[in-house]
């Protein structure tokens, strides 16, 4: 067997590519079940409105309709992961256009449908507010009046409807500007973005007769959907099962709640097997976006460029639930100062509830926020000190063995080297160099820096041999469609000596399954990749102890082989299969080999020494990964298109598990990105959403993606990382904005500092 | 919701005429979206599928064209032999959402729908087409120009179908350009410009432009026509014509821009249009 190639660092295809390819891939609402209804949810019309009354007479009159449910039934189980102030089906007031209201079953769509609107609920309207500059008035009303008393799970201030105060301070900024030859200062604005996943969100939910719910359903972790079910029906968690089939992206939509507690209650009331999938529109308007952002920041270096200080404040959109927004809120605090070593930092960040649709995680977790921000001064900066803008950023980044703001340590940074990759691929110097012509369309290039965390809370594994010596993997971790089955059974393989098709991934399921947090926060390769090879490592340990007792020899003098082998050290004949040694645990001694594991991050945590850090939602957050992006672009001067020609993207990825996938996920992100740039905004009339689909919400097609991305990856292995790797999956969208703002300005002179930058705004900055 | 599939345009015909709130199901690109908004909800569909009189491109012995209204998308943009300013039709299709709306859309379905951000209607009008009708009362013709009405209105009356679209014969030397801005690729316009233009000795002789997604429905103005008429396009002809046209223009404002954007876009667009069409002759 000396042919074994390790799985590791092979581009295979994805296990799951042939069935999506070919239509046989299951999601959640290809599935069906004997007796199954249909289940439509009731949206609220109105932003802030006091429920006060519900006649659901006619629509249960209805042939056909098995169930009503509304919040009156369901109860005031509140839920949220960082405050607990909603429930799953409106309780006495609404707060957004398009909130679930009430919840019907009937025996088809048609049927529900019609239900759903003979469903009459009597509201008195509320004064609403769709701004953070409205929320935060002094007269503005209350969103949520019992916020004092909600549960919550980190300590913050808060001030009417900001949620939330989020500070960091370190050094002196007051004292810095003094001394400072450059100092940048601007205002910034970011939109709401939609997840817009392939897959709107589903959930098919079936009761035995003990009162046991299963929930097949689209979400990012079966264990959490299992919770904020039971919190939000008041059952036991031993009383659900969530289960995923495949999962047609989330982005960060799907990590909270959706669908899945209507469904449940559904099932509940009719007995019945019930299925829920939200159409494209409902899915704009009731589930979740990205939120908008406003963002004030100052920037101030010395004459040689050294960064000296930076003060910020940050004002998130949170929509009519807090969600994750105190978190996002925390995060954008903790990225806002960029990769660079800045000594002086005021940053404050607040969330703040307005009458609109709820903003939650999203690909970049509040990074895009204040990148567009942090990354155009950085240049300006440059500009400033007559500077080229990567030695300035060369000049400032953060090495490894340094530390980030309030004391988390680098252990690995390898942003120098994203740098110098993208600079000499893109070719830099000589493009910077070049001079726009007076054509009407212009030629710019412009790059962006990005830090991000890979990792946070808990993961498991469990490793099974099988009695042929092949091997089960099980995670609980949710594939989303960006590839983690593949690159987990890949670990799983490699860290056995096995080949990938020895390994088969079980589907998550909390009744089987050990506990993964969530696919988040780019964490599964990194999270899930280590438990995968403690938990190969422990079955390899009882492997051995078994071929110890089968080849009457010590422990300690064997090893694993490739191909699935442990032999005696130093003894290259003396060797026994993983099917003998399988065999004879399953049916002589020793029993089935089960290797597990299970762990929280458990790297760097803050020093409370360092600086002042006050609301922050996080404890230890994972291990640092960085990136280094820049978009070239012709920027048309009639009618102000900008059109990307060209992106290159570096990523410290410590070890690509699949080159393939990783750069995927890579391309992926820059698309998303290109959107979040370019042309993606979710926009509210009052509290109505204007642009509920994708023929008014735009995303970039592949006529609108440069012809070529140049993905670079950056291997300097992470010392507990799964074979050295890190994660990947946010990065990729968080520079682009910023790149492409910095190359307009290059071509044009003209700096925009408001997001999408649709053609109208370009031309507008661009006609002063 | 009663379903029908006849095989002839008067069957058809009498079944619109028996209900008003039938509908006609074309290609589906676009009443099917609403019906499943909610936004339309016939009491019947009359399929217009089985009809083969409605279907197929044919050139007459003058040089016209006559397009049945249940052409598809693809089948204008791939059509072969569409010569001179004819070719502009084919180009507008090109330009019309993505393959699986062009598989399925088709020229009597969109124009049926009166939608000023649809691209057929501006070319259609720079091509001086007809459109061809027929009702419980017989056919009729009506000019594409006076066809659109209003925003989602046109000249239909209840129980008629469209039947048709033709084309005089290619003015001489004649050529056309579609020139579409759209937020993204597959968009509806933010505004379109459709040139017919025929140049000699570098000066224009023929030109007829429409502007889609400037007002309620297509945007067509001879006085501008007249501006350019005899010019060799050049810059100060083209804004003085954009200047007419936007006189005509009432574009809304909505997520795809503003209208004051859409009439800063009027002359970049109107002049790239034009320059292109004028380019065709020139290369031939």
């Amino acid at each position: 067997m000396n042919d074994y190639v390790s799985p590791v660092g092979q581009g295979i295809p994805r296990l799951e590519t042939r069935d999506k390819i070919t239509g046989r891939a299951v999601y959640a609402d290809d599935m069906s079940r004997p007796d199954m209804l249909v289940g439509v949810i009731v949206p609220s019309p109105h932003a802030h409105a006091r429920i006060t009354g519900y006649d659901v007479s006619a629509a249960l009159a209805l042939d056909g309709v098995a169930a009503v449910v509304t919040g009156v039934d369901i109860g005031d189980h509140k839920i949220g992961p960082f405050v607990k102030d909603e429930t799953a089906l409106a309780v006495g007031k609404v707060r957004y256009m398009g909130e679930p209201v009430a919840a019907v079953a009937a025996v088809d769509l048609e049927t529900a449908r019609q239900a759903a609107r003979l469903i009459d609920i009597s509201y008195e309207e509320l004064p609403a507010v769709f701004d953070t500059d409205a929320a935060t008035a002094a007269d503005a009303p209350a969103l949520h009046e019992g916020f004092a008393d909600y549960i919550k799970v980190f300590e913050a201030d808060s001030d009417r409807n900001a949620m939330a105060i989020i500070e960091i301070v370190e050094g002196d900024v007051d004292a810095a500007w003094e001394r400072c030859a450059a100092i940048v200062e601007g205002s910034y604005e970011t939109q709401a973005q939609c997840h817009t996943y392939m897959e709107p969100c589903s959930a098919l939910a079936e009761i035995d007769s003990n009162g046991k719910i299963t929930i097949w359903s689209s979400n990012q972790s079966v264990f959490h959907v299992q919770s904020f079910v039971a919190d939000s029906l008041g059952l036991p968690m031993s009383k659900l099962r969530c289960v995923t089939p495949q999962v047609g992206g989330a982005f960060g939509g799907k990590m909270e709640q959706t669908v899945q507690p209507a469904a449940a209650a559904l099932a509940r009331a009719t007995g019945r097997p019930v299925k829920v999938t939200l159409s494209r529109e409902q899915d704009f308007e009731m589930i979740r976006s990205r939120h908008p952002g406003k963002v004030w920041m100052k920037t101030g270096a010395a004459a040689d460029g050294t960064l000296l200080a930076r003060e910020v404040r940050i004002v998130l959109d949170a929509g009519a639930y807090a969600d994750d927004s105190p978190g996002v809120a925390g995060i954008a605090a903790l990225f806002c100062r960029g990769p660079y070593r800045i000594e002086n930092v005021s940053i404050e960040s607040r969330p703040v509830y307005t009458n609109k649709l709820r903003s939650g995680a999203f690909r970049g977790f509040g990074g895009p926020q204040v990148a567009i921000a942090g990354e155009t001064q950085i240049d300006e900066i440059a500009d400033r000190l007559g500077m080229d803008p990567i030695d300035l950023r060369l000049k400032n980044v953060v090495l490894p063995g340094e530390e980030w703001m309030i004391g988390v340590a680098l252990n690995k940074a390898g942003l120098s080297e994203c740098l110098e990759r993208v600079r000499a691929a893109c070719g830099w110097d000589a493009k910077r160099k070049a001079v726009s012509n007076g054509s009407g369309r212009k030629r710019g290039i412009g790059l962006a820096c990005i830090p991000h965390i890979s990792g946070v809370l808990t993961s498991g594994a469990i490793v099974r041999i099988l009695e042929d010596g092949t091997a089960v993997l099980n995670t609980g971790a949710v594939d989303n469609g960006q590839g983690s089955d593949t690159v987990l059974v890949q670990i799983c393989a490699a860290a056995l000596g096995l080949e990938v098709d020895q390994v088969s991934v079980a589907t998550p399921d909390t009744d089987g399954s050990p506990y993964n947090w969530g696919t988040t926060a780019s964490r599964v390769t990194y999270m899930a990749g280590r438990a995968v090879v403690a938990a190969a490592e422990d079955a390899v340990a009882q492997l051995k102890q078994r071929a110890a007792v089968m080849m009457e020899c010590a422990e300690e003098d064997l090893e694993l082989r490739d191909g699935g082998r442990i032999g005696i050290k130093g003894v290259p004949e003396a060797e026994i299969g993983f099917r003998d040694i399988s065999g004879f645990s399953h049916w002589v001694a020793g029993g089935p080999v089960i290797g597990t594991n299970s762990l929280a991050y458990d790297g760097p945590d803050f020093d409370p020494k360092r600086g002042y850090l006050k609301g922050f939602p996080f404890g230890k957050i994972g291990a640092w990964i960085f990136a280094a992006q820049a978009v070239e672009v012709e920027v048309d001067e009639a009618t102000g298109r900008i059109v990307p020609l060209k992106v290159w993207s570096a990523h410290d990825i410590g070890k690509a598990i699949n080159p393939t996938a990783v750069e995927g996920q890579i391309q992926g992100g820059i698309v998303q990105g290109l959107g979040y740039a370019l042309c993606e905004e979710m926009v509210w009339d009052s509290g109505r959403l204007a642009n509920p689909s994708l023929m008014d919400y735009k995303i970039p097609g592949i006529m609108d993606v440069p012809p070529e991305i140049d993905t670079m990856l950056v291997e300097d292995p992470d010392e507990h990382g799964p074979f050295g790797a890190k994660g990947v999956g946010e990065p990729p969208i968080v520079g682009i904005a910023p790149a492409i703002s910095n190359a307009v300005a290059h071509a044009t002179g003209t700096r925009l500092r408001r997001l999408p930058m649709t053609p109208e705004r370009v031309l507008r900055a661009l006609r002063g | 919701m009663e379903f029908h599939g006849p095989s002839t345009v008067d069957e058809a015909v009498s079944l619109l005429a028996a209900d008003e709130d039938a509908r006609c199901l074309a290609g589906g690109a676009t009443l099917v979206a609403m019906m499943n908004a909610d936004l339309v909800m016939p009491s019947a569909l009359v399929s217009l599928r089985h009809i083969a009189a409605l279907g197929g491109i044919a050139a007459d012995a003058g040089g016209g064209l006559r397009i049945g209204a249940m052409t598809t998308h693809r089948e204008v943009a791939d059509a072969a032999g569409l010569d001179g300013a004819h070719a502009l039709i084919s180009e507008t299709a090109r330009a019309i959402g993505h393959p699986a709306i062009r598989n399925m859309g088709t020229i009597g379905g969109s124009i049926g729908h009166g939608d000023p951000q649809a691209d057929y209607p501006a070319a259609l009008v720079a091509l001086d087409a007809s459109v061809e009708l027929r009702g419980p009362d017989g056919a009729r013709a009506v000019p594409a120009q006076d066809f659109f009405v209003d925003y989602l209105e046109t000249a239909l009356q209840p129980g008629e179908l469209i039947t048709a679209v033709t084309l005089p014969p290619s003015p001489a030397g004649g050529f056309g350009a579609y020139e579409k801005f759209a937020r993204v690729e597959g968009d509806y316009a933010t505004v379109s410009v459709a040139a017919a233009v025929a140049m000699e000795a570098g000066r224009c002789r023929y030109v007829r432009v429409a502007l889609g997604s400037c007002g309620p429905i297509p945007v067509r103005a001879e006085d501008a026509e007249a501006r350019l008429a005899g010019t060799a396009l050049a810059d100060e002809d083209v804004a003085a014509a954009a200047a007419v046209l936007r006189d005509a223009c009432d574009p809304v404002d909505d997520v795809r821009g503003s209208g004051e954007y859409r009439m800063m876009l009027v002359e970049p667009l109107l002049g790239r249009a034009l320059r292109a069409a004028a380019a065709k002759g020139g290369a031939r």
